[in-house]
């Protein structure tokens, strides 16, 4: 059967579910199929409805928060050019429009200097690795170890050596992500910064470190990832 | 019997390479191990003077190359154990007398006739290092507990894993658990954590290792000192035993060490 009347699409703000034409009662159904085919996949989630032209009354809308709350997904906003859907939803304490901009936003990184290469090991004192594209390492960058990209550096370990990142055309839109961000010097594009004297505890804290503002600012994963909702 | 040849090396100059090499193959030794101790620090010879053996060279590494001599001329017995020997460096001459390739062939020659083989290289990376890791089947990176001596040692590491004889196990020499525990010393675990290698042993600092190295008797001979166990500890474990760590970091609670804090 054919479920091109609901689609839904992952998005940094969570799943969009988009509800086309046809028959009310009907596509509540086909929800609910959709929802239980793909129960491990939603679990958990929050959604955003987007409907279109479609009029909805605030019990139906309702209806299709109950059914997703079955299959334990929340429903946070609905998207709809009819004005009785949209007061519907503020009604309902949804949050409606938020939903476009995000959709259409592309992502900030778009293509990459060449291909990204993965390092599968510790850089140690005196080592320097050079690539075009991005870098991965996976293993720690000691200090007096450098890494230079053309693009963005991740670092799944500890970085705590030398770090050019967006010597490429990426310049400044370059970010350099680690487990544990302390590198001795940081530069992206033309910025350069130093970690702050760190008191050495050794916890794990995920960064990632980007020009904002003209100035480079590691801010904690956490954040990043909105995972706090 | 085929010999296990172990280099010990360091980057940094003085850190103790050629304390570890000399206490290493006596406590081998008297292990009942046959060993032999090879200086490759050529130009600035230590480990006889160290090892007390000083007046009986005749011949040293560059004359055994140069087929000056013959292996076994330059070959200086222990004074006190039967199954321990010494091959001195040349004082006069420097690394570039002797390449890799000689140090492999060299070594190849003896490794029929003894357990162990133990090679003190010289500080730095250039030819000197290579020529002493180029036979090595293990490789020992000996270190202090300062900052640029665990800097010196993570690019040798870096360098002997490129020469593909693994990453090496470290000795961490010095430890001072007084400056420890009042968190003046950077730790074990400080230490660990930047090289990620595996720790063979921790030596304390330790006033015996001076007056023994001053009068050329090994301090593992003694039975004495702490820093004398440490070494016959890590000389038992490169035999495979399994013997645990003297507890030198000076604090007995865990969650006390993870909440000290070093000053750089």
């Amino acid at each position: 059967m054919s479920n091109e009347r609901i689609t839904i699409k992952g998005t940094s703000e969570g799943l969009i579910i988009t509800i086309g034409a046809g028959a009310w009662p009907g596509l509540i159904d086909e929800l609910e199929q959709n929802l239980s085919q793909k129960a491990s996949f939603f679990k958990g989630g929050r959604v955003a409805l987007r409907v279109g032209p479609r009029q909805l009354t605030r019990p139906q809308l309702e209806t299709v928060g109950q059914v997703l709350n079955r299959h334990h997904v929340t429903l946070w906003a609905v998207e709809s050019e009819s004005s009785g859907t949209q007061e519907a939803a503020v009604q309902l304490g949804l949050e409606t429009g938020l939903v476009e901009r995000r959709v259409l936003e592309p992502p900030v990184e778009a293509a990459p200097q060449g291909d990204a290469i993965v390092v599968r090991r510790t850089l140690r004192s005196g080592q320097v690795f050079h690539h075009p594209g991005h870098v991965i390492v996976i293993g720690d960058v000691n200090p007096g170890a450098e890494i230079r990209a053309g693009g963005s550096v991740i670092v799944w370990g500890r970085l705590r050596g030398v770090v050019q990142a967006g010597t490429g055309e990426i310049g400044e839109d370059a970010v350099v992500c680690a487990l544990q961000l302390a590198p001795t010097q940081l530069r992206i594009g033309s910025y350069i910064a130093h970690s702050p004297p760190e008191d050495d505890d050794h916890e794990f804290l995920p960064e990632m470190a980007s020009v904002q503002d003209g100035q480079i600012v590691a801010e904690p994963w956490q954040d990043q990832a909105g995972s706090n909702s | 019997m085929s010999a296990t040849v172990i280099t010990i090396t360091s980057g940094k100059g003085g850190v103790g390479k050629t304390t570890a090499t000399a206490n290493l193959s006596t406590a081998l030794a008297l292990l009942g191990k046959k060993v032999v101790a090879i200086d490759a620090d050529i130009g600035l010879r230590n480990l006889d003077v160290v090892m007390g053996l000083e007046n009986r060279i005749v011949y040293d590494l560059v004359d055994i190359v140069e087929g000056t001599c013959r292996l076994r001329q330059a070959m200086i017995k222990d004074k006190r154990l039967e199954e321990l020997y010494l091959i001195p460096a040349a004082q006069t001459r420097d690394k570039t007398a002797v390449t890799p390739g000689d140090m492999i062939e060299l070594i190849d020659q003896m490794r029929d006739e003894f357990d162990y083989i133990l090679i003190d290289s010289p500080a730095g990376i250039e030819q000197g290092f290579k020529n002493a890791i180029a036979p090595a089947d293990r490789v020992l990176i000996v270190t202090t507990p300062e900052v640029s001596a665990v800097r010196d040692a993570d690019r040798i590491i870096g360098l002997v894993e490129a020469e593909e004889k693994g990453p090496g196990d470290l000795i961490l020499n010095r430890l001072r658990p007084d400056m420890i525990k009042r968190g003046d010393m950077l730790n074990t675990e400080d230490v660990i954590d930047v090289l990620a290698i595996n720790l063979i042993g921790v030596v304390p600092d330790d006033e015996a290792i001076v007056v023994s190295t001053n009068t050329g008797r090994p301090a593992v001979i003694e039975n004495g000192s702490l820093a004398g166990q440490a070494f016959r500890n890590i000389a038992g474990r490169l035999t495979g035993e399994e013997i645990p760590f003297i507890n030198l970091d000076g604090d007995d609670s865990f969650i006390k060490r993870f909440s000290k804090l070093f000053k750089k």
